[in-house]
């Protein structure tokens, strides 16, 4: 008797401390706190951008240069309270693995600069607070409104524009030489716009004449469906035949005959021999090596992608060869373009001292004249940036050139990080020949379109 | 009565002894199984958690990713712990009564893989698989001998897991029925030998009977771990081609951390701890029995 009455409190003590352990959490749950003696510490995580403050070249620079450098010219400046900025580099491919888990802890951090696409859910999941009232008309008229429109959920901002990184194929020129397509090979900064059955015949050409040894191993284009990583690429090429995607409603109308053209154009190629082999189980990483090695002559790139594949061939890290922009080609002869804005956003700590002081700096960050002149490792939102260094950068204009074909690829909906994880099985299931054209997008859209519903209904933005 | 009291104060240093790791287990292994089950019966978003019953579970048997990922869980654990057994069984009964440095020899060379992290190894068969850039593919399209993508080619992508999976796995069970076999009293072979039993004979008479138990460690062991199989599926195919590959794990890793649905993770868990639960069952009804 005794025994079982021992057990009984010693189990019971033990449940009642791991209760205790587990229940009671502290008053603040947050990373940073604002607190007694009127010091404000606050977290800003970003994904790795561009290294150093302004440049690449300082000495010391990487991926936190810029945001510490801010951190501490604004705790010099800020008047209302103490502030201790943190900033953490967190990895891309972790992002989402890292908030889901500190959101659900009551851990968000204050800050998070990353591209807009992968962070739009978050504003639809009440995540996030808008950022209207730190939005001045300066700020709106020396930024052009598409990259307002991008960052706008509902009927608000939620994320302060600061660079753009648009999104193309590139080419090696030095392979079209090769194959005897030079008229095809546009100027040396010139972002070269072919039609669709340029684009063919350049494919064609570079399978049948391209020395192979010279370039062994090589093929004319870069596929990939492994994961979700480039997967932009993949939504411009369904939209080649006029497809628009979604609806006025936010819903995928992929299943039509265009959307079902461009599917089947995607399987073609790949039959054919035009791209990489194997391109469901090949990632972007992979197209991305391939290219750098010149086992493909044409690729899929973006600004910063392409300063880093040049600072490569400068250093010696990769082979050096003439390597050149392009826009993705559609029937329609317009260029199909887009781009991936990147800004900062606050969180919603439920704090709202930090709330206040995050806005602050979000908007010291992406105001100051200083400051946003980093924007030019990127491409600069402000236009004010852009007539800056358009000297300095000659690519800058050839991007602005861009700008009437831009599409919005997320349509800014619900559900948009899950609505990616079932693009790219589906055009597994194309390439492999499980399914065709029609019903590969048929499955994408009636998928997608469920995660959207149910992400509707979640959503703060489509309850209001 | 007295003799329980009796036994207690005889007993209460080994409860105290054993009172931290109780606590630990209670916080960090029965908590967490309570916490599971009730997250299977919410919807959780950032903003709160509504009660759903079992809507979770009904969401999940008509997911036809969630009933591919079953499959694909079930096909690995059947073939992957059919072949460890059977290999494993197979080169220890014809290693383990030979001389004792060759017997290092094998066990040695058979554990490395067990040694090297998974992810490496995975990493090192998806250089040789890669279809685009890969060792295997390239030679083959050298020599024009076949072009096979083992990787996203959905009749091969599983024999390629089970493969690279059980490869990296078998080690561990050789090395346990090596240690098994030359645990078995001599007098038994040395009776079969004056019956004139065959080597066979030996093998399915006397070796495979005496080694059970480990077998039945093995097999239970190899189950679990399969289960819980992971990080070949994440850095080989990453679940393709078209799910083809996704197992029960990857599938609640997606939810829970790519999709933050909480609460459909939690109920695969759930799911995934019953199965572990009355797969477990018989390893311990020996354990059982043997007290």
């Amino acid at each position: 008797m005794f025994k079982k009455r021992f057990l009984a409190v010693i189990v019971f003590m033990l449940v009642l401390s791991v209760l205790t352990g587990c229940f009671g959490k502290e008053s603040s749950k947050s990373n940073g706190s604002s607190g007694s003696n009127d010091e404000v510490e606050i977290n800003v995580w970003l994904t790795p951008q561009w290294k150093g403050v302004l440049d690449a070249s300082e000495e010391g620079a990487d991926y936190d240069s810029f945001f510490k450098h801010a951190a501490e010219e604004f705790s010099a400046e800020y008047k209302e309270h103490k502030v201790k900025i943190n900033v953490e580099v967190v990895a891309g491919d972790q992002r989402d693995e890292l908030l889901n888990v500190n959101l659900n802890g009551g851990t968000p951090p204050d800050i998070f600069f990353e591209s807009v696409f992968a962070m739009g859910d978050y504003a639809h999941r009440g995540a996030l607070v808008p950022l209207n009232d730190i939005v001045d008309d300066e700020a709106r008229s020396d930024i052009a409104q598409g990259y307002w429109d991008n960052v706008t959920f509902g009927d608000d901002v939620y994320f302060y524009p600061f660079s753009h990184n648009p999104g193309t194929l590139t080419y090696n020129a030095d392979m079209f030489k090769a194959a005897g397509l030079d008229e095809y090979i546009g100027d040396e900064y010139e972002i070269k716009t072919w039609t669709l059955e340029d684009y063919e015949k350049i494919l064609k050409g570079l399978k049948e004449n391209l020395p192979t040894d010279k370039y062994s191993n090589a093929y004319p284009m870069g596929l990939f469906a492994l994961n979700n990583q480039g997967d932009t690429w993949n939504l411009a090429y369904l939209r080649m035949f006029g497809n628009k995607f979604f609806d006025n409603d936010g819903n995928l109308i992929i299943d039509d005959a265009k959307g079902a053209q461009a599917a089947n154009w995607l399987k073609k190629i790949y039959d054919d021999g035009l791209t990489n082999p194997g391109a469901e189980s090949v990632s972007s990483n992979d197209v991305n090596a391939m290219f750098q090695n010149q086992q493909l002559a044409i690729s899929f790139t973006n600004a910063i992608l392409l300063n880093n594949a040049k600072a490569d061939m400068e250093s010696g890290k990769a082979p050096k060869f003439d390597m050149r922009l392009a826009n993705i080609p559609s029937a329609s002869g317009d260029p199909l373009t887009f781009t991936y804005v990147t800004g900062a956003a606050v969180f919603d700590t439920k704090d709202e001292t930090r709330i206040k002081v995050s806005k602050d700096f979000v908007k010291f960050v992406s105001t100051d004249p200083e400051l946003v002149k980093a924007s030019k490792n990127g491409v600069p939102i402000r236009t004010s940036v852009v007539e800056e260094f358009e000297a300095e950068k000659p690519y800058f204009a050839a991007y602005s050139a861009n700008d009437p074909y831009m599409f919005n690829f997320t349509g800014n909906v619900p559900g948009y990080s899950q609505l990616r994880q079932v693009l790219y099985p589906e055009l597994q299931a194309l390439y492999t020949g499980q399914k065709n054209g029609e019903e590969a997008m048929k499955s994408y859209q009636e998928k997608g379109n469920k995660i959207i519903e149910d992400s509707k209904a979640n959503s703060v933005i489509y309850k209001n | 009565m007295n003799f329980k009291k009796d036994s207690f104060k005889e007993n209460i240093t080994g409860y105290l002894f054993i009172a931290p790791q109780l606590l630990l287990f209670l916080i960090f292994l029965v908590y967490p199984i309570i916490e599971g089950i009730r997250l299977s019966l919410f919807r959780i978003n950032y903003q709160d958690e509504v009660f759903i019953g079992l809507e979770n579970y009904r969401r999940l048997f008509s997911d036809s990713v969630f009933i591919q990922s079953t499959i694909n869980t079930v096909i690995f654990v059947v073939f992957i712990v059919a072949l460890t057994v059977i290999f494993a069984l197979f080169v220890a009964s014809a290693v383990f009564d030979k001389n004792a440095k060759y017997v290092s020899f094998i066990r040695g060379a058979y554990y490395i893989p067990v040694m090297v992290s998974m992810v490496v190894m995975s990493m090192i068969w998806s250089f040789l698989l890669n279809p685009a850039n890969g060792l295997i593919p390239y030679v083959a399209r050298k020599m024009e001998l076949f072009s096979v993508n083992f990787l996203g080619d959905p009749n091969w992508v599983l024999p390629v897991i089970i493969f690279v999976t059980f490869a990296t796995n078998v080690g561990q069970a050789i090395i346990l029925y090596i240690a098994s076999m030359i645990g078995v009293q001599k007098e038994l072979f040395e009776a079969a030998e004056v019956d004139g039993a065959s080597r066979m004979q030996i093998i399915f008479k006397i070796i495979i009977p005496m080694v059970k138990p480990t077998t039945i460690y093995i097999i239970i062991m190899n189950i679990i771990a399969v289960l819980k199989i992971f990080v070949v599926i994440q850095l080989l195919t990453g679940g393709g081609p078209n799910n083809a590959s996704t197992t029960l794990m990857y599938y609640l890793y997606n939810n829970a951390f790519k999709y933050n649905e909480l609460g459909i993770a939690s109920a695969v868990g759930v799911i995934m701890f019953l199965i572990t639960l009355v797969l477990s069952i018989p390893q311990l009804r020996t354990m059982f029995k043997k007290n």
